[in-house]
């Protein structure tokens, strides 16, 4: 491979002066900051650089698919290739037929695409339209030998005769005569053979096969009523064209053309045509005479043009796997063997029945590898890489998809906006795709909740919990930081990370320590079962509900509240204070709310606590208190009893 | 006669989908809203309808880089809408068009970072609603405010609203307004008491699923259906709000918006992330008729409140084959419906059968 390595200037003096390091900053983009080579052996000194302002400096590829105009194909080719996976995972009765209709589609994409490229760049300025136009190029490029390989690779063709498949191919791409005879069969211009081009566009459409059109363009001749051109019509009316269905046989039909041509032969000899030398080098041809050939090949403007004109008249039952001979032929007798252009290359080797050699070259057409990934999981599913297993070790059919696939996905996620694209692709890949995933949405930006949570889903739709529960966590702790507490309790309640959530619990009642008010009465107070998912969520949801039940005066309640949460043994040791101090005012409330069995707890737990420093001064206050309130129930049960 | 569908790809993954109303014709003007991009635009779209062919293409009429996310887009009148972005601001633009036919969008009032968590951070306005003048906004930040189309300042703002993310705000009445929160909470606010104070809240269920989108039924005020993020359907009566009337679990995924037709309140729309786009048609006979389901006295007949016995009443269309991508956003016009979808594609459907 030639040397592909391209070098970019980084425009800032103390990178030149002190060198550069780089570190990936996300999937596609790349930071590069100076830096300076340390190892342990030099000695500690002052750097010479400083002290002196420091950039980092972004750097990331240009992909040509994230142009707007270009992602539409992006786009819908995207459903296209998910359709067919669906399709393939399924069992479809005519899975070649469906491939093939797959295939016209992708190529519909790609020729709307090119319409649009069309239209672009006669609206665009100048730099633009440069662009535009080599998009157009690699555009065109895939279009032809998307085309070829499936002629060659995906249609069913009976009997492997590929000829009228390549008539069309080359028509297709080179339209032009085709549009000239059409101009010319809705005008209504007398001696037309005037026109400059109108023998060049009979003699053009007789090479792409078109009897037809030539027959209809020779009647606008003025002397079309001449027996010369009489017998013209007649000997090309008469020429045989092999169809699969017509029910006559290959061998049937070589008898009858093996015929024509020595009739035409005859004919020639005769000199029936000398008297229209146009008509006579067109005989010439169809008999595949070579100085006549040699001398209208240059009309053509490529070898493969001249390779389906050539086969026509001379090899029009060719099978499919007899074209690369043919093909190198046809280059040779253009003289282009050595300057094959890249898309010569690549439709030599399928003309060649070479695919690994197909996909090779087309890695390196210039367009992120859309184009590679594409046609080689459609060429996949129709089989045709099987041959690839086996001959070489390292290369396996499946393993070649995925890695291509691999590739394209990594790159789309890149993307700000189509990581769920990228994801799509990513998500057929067998061995690799669902690793490669997981990796990929931790590295996802973050931004919105919307987005967060699009996040959040798609790893949860492929079963990576660990990986939706770290985006959770991550948006928790971003959360907190913008001071949103009740927002960040609720992400940490959907990461399902024991530890945060005591955390951020434990953040509620130190405010409310400090404060005296409990933050976000609305989601404490909706809590539901997830009240369950630590020790200290449950205490201060209890907490919370002690207050509620209090505000309401339910005091009796309360009691109950303060005494099973003093029990519970999930008390924070510096919330203490503060429950016993809630206490005080119903130990001394007019009816009695605590029994003696919950007096008693409560003095046992505040013994236990009395080394508190902070309970110090409150202490004897509460001992008072609950004695009394020891007093009252004992009194009050006793009459009970 | 069935419906059609067409498929405009768009480069963009649409956020909010609009008709650009008229009154008197069929609409064929829509806004669309981009996000998730760098660069994200509006984008004011035409299509001319052709009798013989059955494929409409619409065109861009103008395109204008919007600053963030689109996250809600709501016509006001004809020409003007409000626009709310991730960046936490909000913009009442109008749509206008000089003497050369030239149409552009330009904005009338600017309410810049009206939502954010701090001074240096904005936080995404998430949702907001608009009755007649008065247009209300709520917050990631978990503020609402109240702002009117005519004038510049806020009219009234909430800052704590709520403590968590706020994803959807609609107006009741002119002086209520409904939010829902990540939490599932749903919450009714008055405008009239002087500090504006919370009439009710209820929980969506006992789940803590988060509420995605809301939607009020056109004629009868207190019929309420949200959406939610596991993809269910909550009917509710707000005269007695604390339960569901009906819920109805269909889409496999979060709910992203749910739309009454407006002239045929019958007929709901839903959209899901799982790219999912369904018509749901109650057709109970009792109910055949509109003059029923607008007489108040007949309420118990709705549709929507249909018990189980008659829950088979319901009809589900499937409106387009299930997409890969999650569908953001549906608006409605007479028989026409167009959505939006991540895979960056506007898909209008026409002659939805609605009688």
């Amino acid at each position: 491979m030639e040397s592909t390595v391209r070098t970019f200037a980084i425009p800032n003096e103390l990178c030149r002066r002190a060198g550069i390091a780089a570190t990936w900053h996300s999937i596609n983009n790349l930071g590069i900051f100076p830096s300076q080579s340390v190892n342990p052996s030099i000695p500690d000194r002052p750097s010479p650089y400083g002290p002196s302002e420091a950039s980092v400096f972004n750097v990331r590829q240009d992909i040509l698919l994230f142009e707007p105009i270009l992602r539409k194909l992006v786009n819908e080719s995207n459903g296209i290739f998910l359709n067919l996976q669906i399709l393939t995972s399924g069992n479809v009765a005519n899975l070649k037929q469906e491939l093939l209709k797959v295939s016209h589609q992708y190529r519909s994409v790609i020729r709307a695409c090119l319409e649009n490229l069309q239209d672009e760049v006669a609206r665009v300025d100048e730099h633009t339209s440069e662009n535009m136009k080599n998009y157009i190029t690699i555009f065109y490029s895939i279009e032809c030998i998307w085309h070829l390989c499936e002629i060659l690779f995906i249609e069913n063709i009976p009997g492997s005769i590929v000829l009228p498949h390549l008539l069309e191919w080359v028509r297709f791409h080179f339209p032009k005569y085709e549009r000239q005879a059409t101009i010319y069969l809705n005008s209504d211009i007398d001696n037309i053979e005037l026109d400059p081009d109108y023998w060049k566009t009979v003699i053009g459409c007789l090479l792409q096969g078109r009897v037809e059109v030539v027959r209809a363009l020779l009647t606008l001749h003025s002397s079309a009523n001449s027996p010369v051109f009489k017998l013209f019509d007649q000997t090309l009316k008469s020429m045989p064209i092999y169809n699969v269905y017509s029910g006559t046989s290959v061998t049937e039909f070589n008898l009858r053309w093996k015929h024509w041509l020595v009739d035409t032969q005859s004919k020639i000899d005769a000199k029936s045509f000398v008297s229209e030398s146009h008509l006579n080098l067109m005989m010439k041809l169809a008999v595949g005479e070579e100085l006549a050939w040699n001398q209208v090949q240059a009309q053509c403007e490529a070898w493969y043009e001249l390779l389906a004109s050539w086969l026509f008249f001379t090899e029009p039952t060719v099978k499919t796997f007899e074209l690369g001979q043919f093909a190198r032929r046809c280059i040779g007798r253009m003289g282009v063997r050595d300057h094959l252009r890249h898309l010569d290359q690549i439709l030599l080797a399928a003309l060649e029945a070479d695919i690994f050699q197909v996909i090779k070259e087309i890695q390196h057409m210039s367009e992120n590898g859309w184009f590679v990934s594409h046609l080689t999981d459609l060429l996949f599913h129709a089989g045709v890489l099987d041959t690839l297993d086996g001959t070489n070790e390292d290369l396996v059919a499946g393993r070649l998809r995925e890695s291509f696939l691999i590739d394209y996905g990594v790159l789309m996620s890149s993307h700000h906006s189509l990581w769920q694209l990228g994801l799509s692709y990513l998500d057929h890949c067998p061995s690799d795709g669902l690793h490669v995933i997981q990796l990929l949405l931790q590295k996802l930006p973050l931004g919105t909740e919307v987005r967060v949570q699009k996040i959040v889903r798609e790893a949860l739709k492929r079963d990576l919990h660990p990986v939706a529960q770290s985006v959770c966590k991550v948006q928790g702790i971003n959360c907190l930081r913008r001071g949103k507490m009740g927002n960040a309790l609720s992400w940490a309640l959907k990461s399902q990370d024991g530890y945060f959530t005591s955390y951020l619990a434990d953040r509620f009642l130190r405010k409310y320590t400090t404060e005296g008010k409990l933050l976000c009465p609305d989601l404490l107070e909706n809590l539901g079962s997830a009240m369950l998912s630590c020790d200290r969520l449950t205490f201060l949801s209890k907490y919370f509900e002690f207050h509620k039940v209090y505000a309401l005066k339910d005091f009796k309640e309360a009691a109950n509240i303060i005494i099973s949460l003093m029990s519970s043994k999930l008390t924070p040791k510096y919330f203490w204070i503060t429950l016993l101090t809630d206490a005080l005012p119903l130990l001394e409330s007019d009816e009695i709310v605590f029994s003696s069995n919950d007096t008693f707890m409560l003095l046992h737990c505040l013994e236990e606590k009395s080394k508190l420093p902070e309970l110090q001064d409150k202490i004897s206050l509460i001992r008072i208190a609950a004695a009394r309130n020891l007093a009252r129930a004992l009194t009050t049960e006793a009459q009970a009893a | 006669m069935s419906h059609s569908v067409n498929t405009t790809f768009i480069s963009d993954k649409t956020s909010k989908i609009r008709w650009k109303t008229d009154p008197f014709n069929d609409s064929n003007v829509f806004i669309t809203g981009s996000w998730d991009d760098e660069n994200n635009n509006l984008k004011l779209w035409e299509f001319q309808e052709n009798k013989d062919d059955t494929d409409t293409y619409p065109f861009i009429l103008k395109s204008c880089a919007f600053q963030g996310d689109v996250t809600e887009l709501q016509f006001v009148d004809l020409d003007s809408f409000v626009v709310s972005s991730s960046y936490g601001s909000v913009y009442l633009m109008r749509i206008t068009s000089n003497e050369k036919e030239l149409i552009d969008i330009e904005a009338c009032i600017n309410w810049n970072k009206i939502h954010n968590f701090s001074e240096n951070e904005v936080a995404p306005c998430t949702s907001l609603s608009c009755y007649k003048n008065d247009i209300v906004t709520c917050g990631e930040d978990g503020r609402i405010n109240l702002l009117t189309s005519q004038h510049q300042n806020i009219v009234y703002s909430n800052n704590n609203a709520d403590s968590c993310c706020i994803n959807c705000v609609t107006f009741l009445k002119f002086n209520e307004v409904l939010t829902g929160n990540n939490r599932g909470l749903l919450k009714i606010w008055d405008f009239r008491q002087n500090q504006s104070s919370l009439c009710n809240s209820f929980i969506l269920g006992q789940d803590q699923i988060a509420v995605t989108c809301v939607a009020v039924h056109p004629s009868q005020q207190h019929i309420l259906v949200t959406g939610d993020e596991e993809g269910s359907i909550t009917v509710w009566d707000l005269r007695k709000n604390t339960f569901p009337v009906n819920l109805l679990t269909v889409h496999t995924e979060s709910i992203s918006e749910i739309m009454f037709h407006p002239d045929h309140p019958d007929h709901l729309f839903s959209c899901s992330t799982a790219g999912e786009i369904w018509h749901w048609l109650s057709s109970s006979p009792a109910t055949n008729t509109h003059t029923k389901l607008l007489n108040l006295q007949e309420t118990d007949h709705n549709p929507w409140y249909i018990s189980d016995n008659v829950k088979n009443k319901l009809e589900v269309f499937n409106l387009m084959p299930k997409l890969h991508f999650p569908i953001n956003s549906l608006d409605l016009s007479r028989d026409r419906v167009l959505c939006g979808c991540d895979n960056e594609a506007i898909y209008l459907i026409s002659n939805v059968n609605i009688n």
